[in-house]
Order: C-alpha cells, then structure tokens, then sequence
C-alpha cells in the first residue's frame, strides 16, 4: 500500500485533489445541483458545519465564479460559511466560528445578510461516530435539527434547505419533521456518494413552516416518535419520501475501481491533499503508542506518568494547534 | 408471519445484582444469567420492542433486605424507552411491570430515586435535561434543562432524590459538565456549577464511587480519566468539591475507550481494541491486568460486581461480537499486599539453577504443575541436572564428551513404585555423534548408541505407544548428512533392577537440502506397517512408510507381527543387555550390521511450512497437525497421494514462530484409536486445538477459534529452550505453566488456580465477528430432529475471517465451529455447493454421513478461497463438529505480490474488489463461478478440487461500472438441453442477461473457445442506481407453461426498490447466431419505496414469495401475484446495516431467513401457505 492506494480505491478523492476541492464531497454538492438547480438565483447562501470548506468552496465558485455571467450578480453574492473550527479563507466567503445551537449565531448570520433571509442553506456536517448505529443514526439526526431549527431564523419562505441524513432505522420520522416546514422533500444520493455507504442528502425545497410558527432557539427540535401502538414501526404509515439518484451517469463511479493511469494520453502524477487532515482526538494517544509508552500489564507504573510528562512537553513544544476548540458544537464535515 | 429464532447483536449493558445474577442487554432483550456454581442463563425476555438496551439499574435493596424475596425491581433503558420489570423465583421469572414508557428526547441514564410516595426515576437525557418519571404511572413528574443546551453522549444521574440531584454530562465539546435538575424553579434554565475540561474527544462512558468521591470518564482520546469530584447529590453541596481535580490520565488502550467502572483502589476500562484493562490505583495508574476475550469491535458493555467474601470480584465484558465473558478478579487490597513493589518479572519465579555451567535445555516431567513434576536441565558442562521439591541434584555427568554441545530430550514413561508418576527416559547426544539414554531414576545404569558419524544434531522421542504399560518409547537422532537413526527402547523390571532395553531399526535419509536434519516426528501406526511423517529445518514434510518384515510371520497374525519382530531382534540381542554403558561401544560394529538400508521418504511436501522449518508434529484421529516457524498449523492427512495438506491455519498477525499444537479434545479411547477405518480413510475429524509459539518477545498460547490469547509470558522470544505444562484437567489449556531459560536462568511461569482466573475466563455467550458480517450462506442441516437438530451456516465479515457457525433453532443456541482466516481484507461475498462426501461424487445426503459442502468465498484485494467443509452432527452430546479442507487460494493481481522490489514501484492497476459470487455450473468436477467485480468486470472462473486450483476463463467489461451482483439460473429446454443464465448488475441501475450455455456445456469448455462470448441477451433498466441484490427462480417446462419457460428476477437497488421481471424464454428451432435462445419480459413490477434506505439483500422463498432486508432494519415479506407485488409482513429487526440475507425451506409449511450485518438474526417464516403457492401466480399468466 503507498500513497497511491487511495487514489485508486477512490476516483473521487483522487479528483479532489486534482481540482483543488479541499474533500471530495465537494462532487455530491455539485451533483445535487445538476439535479435541482440549487444554485439557479441564489444571492444569499450559508453553509452549516462547514469545515474544511469544500461546499463553501462550490458555493462560492458556482455563485461568485466564472459561471455567473453578470459581474453585477456575483458581486451581489453573500455567502456564510459557519462551524466551530476556523478554517482556511475563501474568496466571497464570510467566516462565522460559532456555534449552529445559540440564536447568537442565526443573528450574525442575517447581520451579514443586512437583515435579508438567506435564499439557500447548506448542512454537510457529520458527528463523532461511537460505532453502536443506533447512537450514531440519534446524533446525526439531532445534528440535522439542530441545522433545521437555525435555518427556521434564517431561510426565506420558498427557500431550500440541504442537509446530510443517514438512511437508518427511524429515518422515516425525520422526514415526518420535515414535511412540516417543506412543502416537498426528497432523498436524493449524489452518484459521488458509495452505494455502500448509509450517507444520502435531504433537499427540501420551498421552506413554508406552519402557519403561526414562531423560531425557537432555546429549546431543541426533537425528532418525532412512531405513533402509540408502533403501527408505524412495521406498518405501511411509514413516511418514506421520493428517492432520486443524482449526477450523469457518464460521469466517474464512486464504487468502481480505477486504475491509475485513467486514459493512454495522461501519465499519474500523484497529487497532494489540498488541505492537510485535522488533528484527530487520538493524536496523544498514538504518540504515546509509537513511543511504546502506552501503559502495559507488564510495564512499570511510573512509565505512564513520565510518559505522560514527557508527552505534556513535546506537545507544548509542538505546533500550538494541538487543543481543538473546546466550545460549541464540534462537527467535522 | 416472521419471528426470531435466534439472535447475536453487540452487547450493549451488563449489570450485576450482589454476586447472584448478571443481567445483560442485547438488542432488546434482557437475559438473567445466575452465577450459582455453573453460571448459565436463567430468564430471558425481550423488553425494549425496537431500542436496544443502553443500561440496567437494580433498585437500590434496603440494608435489612426483607423485601429480597418478593424478587428485585429493576429499570432497564435504552433509546428513548425506559420499562421497570421485576425478577423472581430465584432468577426463572421475569417479568415487567408497567408498560414501556417512552420518552421525547433519548435517555443516557437512570436513576433510582426517594420520593414521598415511594421510588422514583430520575432520566438524564441527550440534550442535557433531566426527568423526573413516576415509573408506576409512566408520567413525567418535572423536567429540567441546563443553560448550556448542548448534546451529550453520556451522562450520569446521582443523589438520593430529585431536589439534590447532580447531572454529569459528557458534553460534544469534549467537556464535563455538572449542574443540578431538581434546583432550578419551573422554566427556568440550570446554570452549569462545575466544568472539568481535558479529554481531547468526546465522552463516550462515565461512572461515579461515592466512597472515594471519584469520577472516571472514558473518552474517543483514547484516555480514561479520573477526577476527584467530592461528594456528589449529597445534601450539603450536591455538586461536591468546588475544585474537582484531574487525579489520572490513563493511557493504554490501542483505540477508542468506550465503557468505564470504579471501585475503591481499582479502575476497569473497556475499548475498541477488545481489551478490558484493570489499572490499580496504587504507582500512579498501572495496568494490573488486561482480560482480552472479544473478537473484533471491541467491549461494549462492562459490569463489576460488588465483591463477596474474600473481597474477589466478578468482571464481566460484552463484546460488539455478542460474547460475554466473566472473569474473578482478586480483591484489590489482598494482591496489592501481595505483590509489594517489584512489579516487572512478578509472575515469574526463578528457579535458582545450582549446578556446573550454564542451563541449556530445559524439560518437564510430570503432570501438572511444574512444581509437582521434574525439571530436567543439562548444562554446557556436558551435565544433566534434576530439579525436585525445590532442590536441584546433579544426576548425570556426560564428561569431555558432553561438553559444551549437547543435545537433550526426555521421554515420560511409566515407572515403577514411588517414582511411577515421574519417571522418564532422558537421550542426551554429543557433537561427535555420541547418544546416551538413562532412566531418570536410575541415572547410572543406561546404554550407549551410536547416533552417527557426525554431531547429533536433535534428538526426538516418539512415545505414546499402543502398548499398556507405557514403558516403550522410539528414539531418533538426526546425523549428518541426513541420516536418522532410530531405537526401540524399553525398559523392564528385573530382579537386578531396571533395565533398559535398546533395539536399532532401519534408519530414514532426509532428502538433501540445507539444513538437513530432523525437527519433529509422529509415528503412525496402519494395518500395513508403520507410518513415519516427519518434519525437517527445512519446513518439509516427509513420509516414511516401513513394511513389516516377513521374517515367516503369517499374514493372518498381523496385529502381533510388529510384536513379534521386535522380539525377534531382541533374543539375538538377548545373551548381553546393553546395560552397561561400557559394552555399549562394541556392539556399534554388530548393530550396524543389523540394520537394513535407510528408508528414504515416499512422499514429501517441500519447505511447506518455510524455510524456517517445522517444529511440530502430532497425530489426532486419524489426522495430521503439524506446526513451523511461518506461522501456520496445517492439518493434514496421509491419502493415497501421500501427504496431502486439508488446511492451513494461522496465528495471529505478528505470531510467525509456532512451536507447538495442542489438541483441546480429550483423548478418544482405546477402541476409537483403533478403529482401522477411521485411520485409514483419514475422515477423521478436525479437533479443537491451540497454537503454542512465540508472539515478539512473549510466549503466547492462542486459540484460533476464539481468536484470542489465552496465556502470554514475557520470556523474550523465541530462539530458548521451554517446555510447557497443561492445567491438570487438561481443557484449561491457556491456565499452563511455562519453564524456560532466559539468560542461563531457569524461569517459570505460576500457573493459575482454578478457572475462571487469571488468565481465563467463563464464556457465557461465545462472540461472533464482532465488525460488520457482510455475507451469510446455508449449508444445510446436521443431526437429526430434536436437541441434534443444527443448521450449519457459514458468514464472511469485515473482520477479515469466515466462520462456519450452527444454530439451534429451537433454543436460539449460535455454536462457532470454526474460524477460517485465510483472508486479507473484507469479504464481501460466499456461495456453497453442496457436494456428497469424496472429492467429486455428488449426491444426496444420507443419514450418518457428515453434511459436506464446497464453499468459496471473495472480497477485498481480489482475493478468493476456496474449502471443502464437513460438518457432523454429535447427536445429543453437543455441538456439531467441522472439518475444513483447504481447497484453492487466487488473487486476481497474485502476480504482482510476488514481484520482487514491488515497494520501490507503483502499481498501476485497481485494488479490485469482488463484490458478488455466483455458482454457474457444478455438474462437473471443476465449479464454474461468476463473479462481479469492483473494477466494471464480471469474471468467470472454474475451480477444481482435485488440482487445487481457480483458473480465469473469461471477463467482460461491459458494464464499464462497479460491478454490484451476480445471479444464475439454469434450465432445460425442450431437447433436454441446458441452458445457463447470469444476471450481472452494476451501479448504472441496469440488470444485463447473458446466456452462458457455450462456458457450461462441457464439450465446449475449451477456454480458448469461451473468448468471445456474446453480449448481453438483454439489458433491464431497474433501477435508478446500484442494483444490491438479485434473485432468481425459474419454473420449467414440466410445471405445464404453453409458452415453455420462465423466470422470475427480483432485484433490490440503492434506491430502495424492489423490482420483479418475469422473462419468458422461448427457443428457436434453428440456433443459427449461436444462442437459439430468445428472452421476453413478460411483466415487471416493482414497489418504489420498498425500504425507506438502500435495499441490500433478497431472497426467494418461490416465485410467489419474496424476503428482502435493508439497513432500515425491517424485514419485509412481500407477496408477488399476476396483479403486482404487495406486503405480507414485516418485521423489526436489531441487525443493524443489514448486508446480507440467506432464506431456505425448512420441514413443513416453515421457512427461514438469516440477516447478517452487526449481528446476525435467523427468523422463522410461518403462514407460507398463500404466499408460498407458485401455481396462483403462474397459471393465469
């Protein structure tokens, strides 16, 4: 296995790379719109969760770039990209470090929009895993209501809300909760995404919220539950919305093994990540495993403490970024 | 309509109720274990309808416990449900007592609290907000929220009753928060009073000891931390200390720490490496033990009972596997005072060598315990030294001779008197090819041989003999130049004394090759004459076959010939004992002349086992196991071929250094050892064993079917001379001794008492992958009906390994048989033909005979493996037992991993995957299989049994996508011709047809002919993207069609769909474009929102009735008519990401379907009556 590997088991990480998308999800957004015209007079979008900044990087090539004919237009653009972490600058796009659960946020958000709603909001967030589905399924689902209930203060009626679902066991009462502020709700699954995977995108279009619905940030959207007698649970009431499959079908299969050497004209080149990866949570712990320092049933007492010293010391040492945040909600898209 | 049969799911609570009961939450399901002297499960009852059990709170018994008899009270939780029940009657009844109260936000955690009115539940929920819950009535009583209205991913409720409650919540902010429900006024928001920042990941499990007033979090960083927080829900400062301190950092987990307990002085720490580690408080937070017992995905769920007399524990540990384990840990004051301060080299003893020189080879001889038997050591002093009671003696001294190159090897054999348990025959060999042989009880009186011209370079005892006494061993010392001779040796009681007994027989020649000398032998005994298989430095097997001699035996009396001759070369050898050591050199001349010509091998298999040779050989019933330094045991059988390799099993990654098998099967008894049949056709079945060897610097007892290590001694590595002593009883094999020499000291290892302890632990739900099982198939059934009924099944998972499994439906019982890791990445994918016993021969299966099944599995890496399996019934003694057959091994880019310097080049082509596998053809010896693969291709491959071999025979690239699912049918035409069809889908959502007839009928297999099969017959638009799923049925010509055949052709997509296509199949006369075949779709229907997630498995009960499954975990039963497809039931199911189906007819109007994915669900399909009859469907159309 060298560095090529993955540029092998995946085509469109290896694309990525190669135009300049800091992830490859950047693809999924760009298939959805060439579904549902996401974009077609956009002026004010926001992107939720939005490290490290690939759909802020479509949004903002899309809505500002070379595709927009009129200068007037893409100058017109505004476009806010919010998540805890701060992440690299885009050209056209307002970073706001907050956190997507506090009224603050959705305030800041309209500030940047002079007071207008927002035309577009985008949600590609993704929790910390625990591995157990059932856990994992509940905090993705409660990711994306908190997503919903800050683009209730943001979204113009008729507005489109995107957001990432897992298509689990109660994904059925998620849509349920979203029929009530959409008037039409798909599940659409970008060809950039893997069969394999659970991953599918909610696009909601035409944001019409109850009649009388007042924005509450203070308490949290909960998911629904199935009704009393669980007729829903097995039953045929389940609330499955229209699934539509996004993307040519000329363009390159996220499944499909490729060789390296893609066409005889081109010879690969390995190209660089755009972004190098975040630290991840286990950083101490695997410097601590290289070093053989984890403590072991056999290794003396006191190793775990110098260790642990030694580590204190060489992370100070270090590049200062190794804290994460430690405040708001913490997503990586 | 659809019920469960039998379930394994992660484990995801375990609780203890004092030292009597363990309750355990899979799924939905809460199970009573009693721990009363054979712990084993008790009640049973599923509580949670479609959440999984996240937790489990015994209501707190007040101190005089009067009230213990009306049974305990517990809550159990888990989603957003929580349900109180109540156990009684000793355990055996469980029951609930108010319906299931379901909530509006997820529960983290439950708490037993006082209130005016009886006991009441305090509920942490996932938003950080707490409940107050009558559980009598299930209705809320008071909510409250904190400030900071963030989600938690754990957190704990304490104190005595609502007012001074204290919530800890392990916050996505990677923090912990404490703040209190019960002190807020009614809409308002808690401030939070104490946070405790630190951990670098989220909070994946925390637990409080109100009598150290200690918090412990476990954390995705990895680390465990300890906090001292004071008093928490006391009545002073419910929030405790205003300060809390971080007291631990705890690091020492390989991966993520999913699940933390306290008690005083102790802290127990659960995590995605399988481990459960024990830190003692004392030194800072050392790892005073680690329990390792789960497969892959780690411990899950984690219980520490409150500790009996003694002060020792109960620790239990649920694994994402399903197993359950249950290990005593000693109290922790106790061994605290026992271990003092040393702790490196603590579980070792030294046993003080005292004599001449430096140890060189160490033996034990007795049972058990080292302690109890004798440790033979000889020195570069040319001395065997004797350890017993605690005392090294001097018992032998070799001279000039002896020094400093000696060889040693002792036999155990029966002796005489008080020395009768630990009498031994010890060979000691020089460099100039000196053997001695002596008693160890009588060390002066012995013979001298001559082993050969040059150094001895081993020395191998084979005993174990048929003959009753146990006082016979063979000898064989390894020469120069490949020559090994060999020795009968006896001993017999005289009035002199005892006296040894030596007769020479022919010598065996190693082929030539490098190192060519003798490593290990077995010694079979056949009808025919004796069997020799021995193993070289080389890493090859060999086989020895010695004829009787005529000597004017008759044929008749057979079975005492070999008795018979070797009495013939004793009275020649009768006029002078070869008791004195001096005569001994004289007859060197006569003995040699004795002797006939080496025996040179009949068959060998060479450098099997690599060039760092074989280091063990055993015989088991008939089969073969042989061990050696490239990390593998093979079990073999002496066919008529010679040697022939059945499997290969190999160690843990890292354990290449294999030095020895145990059998874990006790011993069968004289008349099945006897058994000639048995022997002969070498059907004997496959023993459990273990795997001794050298893991780095440890010795590492490892159990392949558990895959786990069952003991561990740090000895340094290999390269050192250890003998190993089994726990008496002879199944608690991970609970030996190790003596060994490290440094010229003589170490050993204290052995446990008694199990479960130290190293070993109760199983009481043996675990299954563990990861995602990606791929289940039936093999059929074994036993007969009743308690012996099984149905064997195999699953392939991400863990990289298939395991053959047996369920028992009617108890819900899943037995591992065994656990094939011959993969490198995922599987994905199996199929199984079911094939008659015998290499080739097809047929039914008859009563007494083993089910037998040829499987073959595909994944990741391109890999493919082909076994043959025989799987027997035990009757009513338990479990079925397997053999697996090695059969084939391919891998599509095998030519590039055995290119030299590939590191220092790229590799240009795909990783590919297989994704599918389907058998085309298996009327032939060789089995033609499709397959679908991540590349865009569909491949075709036949693989033989009898050369061993996969061999590609053709490969499209139509699809030009990844290659999702393969199905085939075959049919019989009018003429009787057949015809075979594959269905090849891909992520495009179409289903292509290819008529495969050309590859199937044999008088056109030539491969070179097959190149250039045609193109699809059809292509089906289905879906809107990838097609997961196909299934096939065809109704023939004889079912009475006017239109001859047709076939019915479900798929299931990513999309959710379900599709179904009746294709009509008409032939024409003249085949003149070669195919002669033309397909018709008659119908299709299809059902858009089948699932409401990708549908990814089906399968077909009959044309009329469908079973399909998806990681929404419903199972759907659908119904298939002339007027479309509808619901006929559907069932929750707790398999989470279902990725796998397997459905198959049982006896009567049953039925019965197998979801694999995190877990595995085999449900009964009752009510086939309607939905199973074909003819409604067919007859109109």
């Amino acid at each position: 296995m060298g560095r090529s590997s993955k540029d092998k088991r995946d085509i469109y990480y290896r694309l990525a790379k190669e135009e300049g998308w800091r992830a490859r999800s950047a693809f999924k957004l760009l298939q959805l719109d060439e579904e549902f015209g996401l974009f077609k007079g956009v002026k004010r979008a926001v992107d939720l969760c939005a490290a490290p900044g690939s759909w802020s990087q479509v949004l903002s090539r899309k809505l500002r770039g070379k595709d927009v004919k009129i200068k007037e237009m893409a100058e017109e653009v505004k476009i806010v990209a919010v998540d805890l972490q701060a992440m690299a600058p885009l050209p056209g796009v307002t970073q706001i470090q907050g956190d997507i659960t506090k009224i603050s946020t959705a305030q800041e958000i309209i500030r940047h929009f002079e007071g207008q709603p927002a035309d577009l909001v985008v949600c590609d967030g993704a929790p910390d895993v625990t591995g157990l589905h059932d856990v994992d399924e509940y905090i993705q689902a409660q990711l994306l209501l908190a997503a919903l209930n800050i683009t209730t203060h943001v979204l113009k009626p008729g507005g489109t809300f995107v957001a990432k679902i897992f298509r689990g066991k109660d994904v059925t009462l998620l849509y349920s909760q979203l029929k009530i502020f959409f008037s039409g709700v798909t599940c659409a699954k970008p060809r950039s995404s893997r069969n394999s995977s659970i991953e599918a995108f909610v696009v909601c279009q035409n944001y019409s919220p109850p009649e009388g619905y007042v924005p509450n940030m203070s308490n949290p959207l909960l998911d629904h539950s199935y009704d009393v007698d669980f007729n829903q649970l097995e039953g045929p009431n389940r609330i499955i919305v229209p699934f539509l499959a996004c993307g040519d079908l000329s363009a390159f299969d996220s499944d499909r093994t490729y060789p390296l050497q893609l066409d005889a004209s081109e010879e690969y080149h390995y190209t660089p990540p755009t972004q190098p990866p975040i630290q991840p949570p286990y950083q101490q712990a695997c410097h601590l495993r290289k070093n053989n320092l984890l403590a072991k049933e056999d290794s003396p007492a006191h190793l775990v403490e110098a260790a642990f010293s030694a580590m204190e010391l060489s992370a100070s040492q270090g590049d200062n970024s190794t804290e994460r945040p430690c405040s708001g909600l913490e997503f990586s898209g | 309509m659809m019920e469960t049969a039998a379930l394994v799911v992660p484990i995801t609570a375990l609780e203890f109720i004092r030292e009597e009961y363990l309750l355990k939450g899979e799924g939905p399901i809460l199970t009573v274990y009693s721990l009363q002297s054979q712990p084993k499960a008790c009640a049973s009852l599923s509580v949670l309808h479609n959440y999984r059990i996240h937790g489990i709170r015994p209501k707190p018994q007040p101190a005089d416990r009067w009230s213990s008899h009306l049974g305990e009270d517990l809550v159990v939780f888990g989603g957003k449900a929580v349900c109180l029940l109540r156990l009684s009657d000793e355990g055996q009844r469980l029951e609930q007592l108010s319906p299931l109260v379901e909530l509006q936000d997820w529960a983290l955690d439950v708490h037993w609290l006082s209130g005016n009115d009886g006991p009441l539940l305090g509920v942490a929920l996932a938003h950080n907000s707490a409940l107050l819950l009558d559980p009598a009535e299930g209705c809320v009583l008071a909510l409250s929220s904190c400030q900071e209205g963030c989600l938690l991913y754990s957190a704990l409720l304490l104190g005595g009753t609502w007012e001074i409650s204290v919530l800890v919540g392990g916050t996505v902010f990677n923090q912990l928060v404490l703040w209190r429900p019960g002190g807020t006024q009614p809409n308002k928001k808690a401030p939070v009073e104490r946070r405790l920042p630190g951990h670098c990941g989220v909070i994946f499990s925390l637990c409080y000891l109100q009598e150290t007033g200690w918090l412990a979090s476990a954390s995705d960083d990895r680390s465990v931390r300890v906090w001292r927080v004071g008093d928490l829900g006391g009545a002073r400062e419910p929030c405790g200390d205003p300060r809390p301190t971080c007291l631990r950092v705890l690091y020492g987990h390989q991966a993520r720490v999913f699940i933390v307990k306290l008690s005083p002085g102790r802290v127990y720490s659960g995590g995605e490496d399988g481990g459960c580690l024990l830190w003692d408080w004392g030194g800072g937070g050392r790892v005073a033990r680690t329990l390792k017992g789960h497969r892959a995905g780690g411990v899950r769920a984690l219980a520490v009972s409150e500790g009996g007399e003694g002060r020792s524990r109960w620790v239990a540990t649920g694994g994402a596997d399903g197993g359950v384990r249950l290990w005593q840990v000693e109290g922790e004051e106790e061994e605290d005072e026992a271990k003092g301060g040393a702790w490196e080299g603590e579980s070792l003893v030294n046993l003080g060598f005292k004599g001449r020189g430096v140890p060189k080879v160490v033996r034990v001889v007795g049972d058990g315990h080292w302690s109890q038997g004798l440790v033979v050591v000889n020195t570069d002093h040319g001395e065997v030294c004797l350890y017993q009671g605690g005392r090294w003696s001097p018992l032998w001294d070799g001279g000039p001779e002896f020094q400093s190159y000696c060889v040693m090897e002792v036999l155990r054999v029966k002796g005489w008197g008080s020395t009768a348990a630990r009498e031994g025959l010890c060979a000691v060999g020089s460099l100039s090819g000196e053997v001695r042989v002596f008693l160890l009880s009588q060390p002066d009186t012995g013979v001298s041989l001559r082993g050969g011209l040059g150094k001895v370079h081993s020395l191998l005892w084979v005993g174990g003999l048929t003959d009753r006494e146990g006082r016979k061993g063979y000898l064989l010392a390894s020469g120069a130049e490949g020559l090994v001779r060999r020795w009968l040796l006896e001993v017999e009681m005289r009035d002199t004394g005892l006296v040894l007994r030596a007769h020479p027989l022919d010598p065996l020649l190693l082929p030539p090759c490098a190192k060519r000398w003798l490593t290990a032998v077995v010694y079979l005994k056949r009808p025919q004459g004796a069997l020799w298989v021995c193993g070289d430095r080389r890493g090859s097997l060999l086989l020895f076959e010695e004829k009787h001699r005529a000597d004017g035996e008759e044929p008749s009396r057979e079975e005492d010939g070999k008795e018979t001759s070797y009495r013939t070369v004793e009275s020649s050898d009768d006029k002078e004992d070869m008791t004195v050591e001096n005569g001994g050199a004289d007859k060197r001349g006569e003995e040699s002349c004795r002797v006939g010509p080496a025996l040179q091998p009949v068959s060998c298999l060479f450098g099997l086992h690599g060039k760092q040779g074989v280091t063990w050989l055993c015989d088991h019933r008939g089969l073969l196991y042989s061990a050696g330094r490239d990390g593998c045991v093979r079990v073999l059988q002496v066919g008529r071929q010679g040697l022939e390799v059945l499997r290969v099993q190999r160690a843990c990654k890292g354990m290449e250094w294999l030095e020895r098998v145990i059998i874990l099967e006790p011993r069968d008894s004289q008349e099945d050892q006897k058994s000639p049949e048995l022997e002969r056709t070498g059907s004997g079945k496959e023993a459990r064993f273990v795997m001794l060897g050298f893991h780095s610097v440890h010795f590492v007892v490892w159990d392949p079917v558990r895959q786990e290590r069952l003991l561990s001694v740090s000895c340094g590595g290999g390269h050192r001379s250890w003998s190993y002593c089994p726990h008496q009883d002879g199944l608690s094999v991970g609970q030996g001794a190790l003596v060994f020499i490290k440094q010229g000291v003589v170490l050993a290892s204290q052995p446990s008492g008694e199990a479960p302890s130290r190293a070993g632990s109760l199983d009481l739900r043996e675990g299954l992958h563990g990861r995602g099982v990606g791929c289940v198939c039936h093999l059929g059934v074994v036993g007969e009906a009743g308690d012996g009924h099984w149905d064997a099944l195999v699953t392939g998972g991400e863990d990289t390994s298939l395991t053959v499994l047996a369920v028992q439906s009617q108890t819900g019982t899943v037995k591992a048989l065994s656990v094939i890791s011959d993969h490198i990445s995922n599987i994905r994918t199996l199929t199984a033909v079911q094939r008659f016993d015998g290499r080739t021969g097809r047929g039914e299966q008859t009563a007494g005979q083993p089910l037998s099944a040829l499987v073959v599995s595909a994944g990741g890496r391109a890999q493919m493996q082909c076994y043959r399996l025989l799987i027997r019934g035990n009757g009513q003694l338990g479990q079925p037992s397997c053999q697996v057959i090695q059969v084939a091994s391919h891998r599509l880019d095998g030519q590039w991993e055995r290119k030299r310097n590939r590191h220092k080049t790229v590799k240009m082509d795909p990783e590919t995957r297989y994704m599918s596998i389907a058998v085309i053809d298996d009327r032939t010896e060789s089995v033609l299989l499709a397959l679908a693969c991540s590349d865009g291709a569909v491949r075709l491959f036949s693989v033989s049994e009898l050369r061993g071999t996969f061999e590609l025979l053709w490969e499209s690239f139509h699809h030009q996508r990844c290659v999702l699912s393969v199905a085939t049918c075959c049919l019989e035409d009018e003429q009787g011709i057949r015809r075979v069809f594959l269905f090849s889908t891909a992520t495009d959502g179409r289903i292509a047809v290819w008529d495969m007839s050309p590859v199937a009928n044999p008088e056109d297999k030539a491969p070179t002919e097959t190149q250039g099969l045609p193109e699809p017959l059809l292509t089906i638009p289905a879906h809107q993207s990838g097609v997961n799923a196909l299934a096939v049925w065809v109704e023939g010509p004889g079912v009475g069609h006017r239109n001859g055949t047709r076939i019915t052709l479900a798929s299931g997509g990513d999309d959710g769909q379900l599709s179904v296509a009746v294709i009509g199949v008409q032939y024409q006369e003249e085949a003149i474009d070669g195919s002669g075949v033309r397909l018709q779709i008659l119908s299709q229907w299809s059902v858009a929102s089948a699932h409401a997630a990708p549908l990814t498995a089906l399968g077909m009960l009959s044309p009329g009735l469908l079973v399909s499954t998806s990681p929404d975990q419903r199972v759907c039963l659908w119904r298939l008519t002339n007027t479309g497809l509808s619901q006929r039931g559907v069932l929750f199911s707790h398999v989470a990401d279902a990725a796998g189906l397997a459905v198959w007819k049982g006896s009567g109007d049953r039925a019965w379907a197998v979801v694999c994915g995190q877990g595995l669900q085999l449900l009964k399909v009752t009510d086939m009556e309607d939905g199973g009859n074909r003819e409604e469907v067919t007859e109109e159309m």
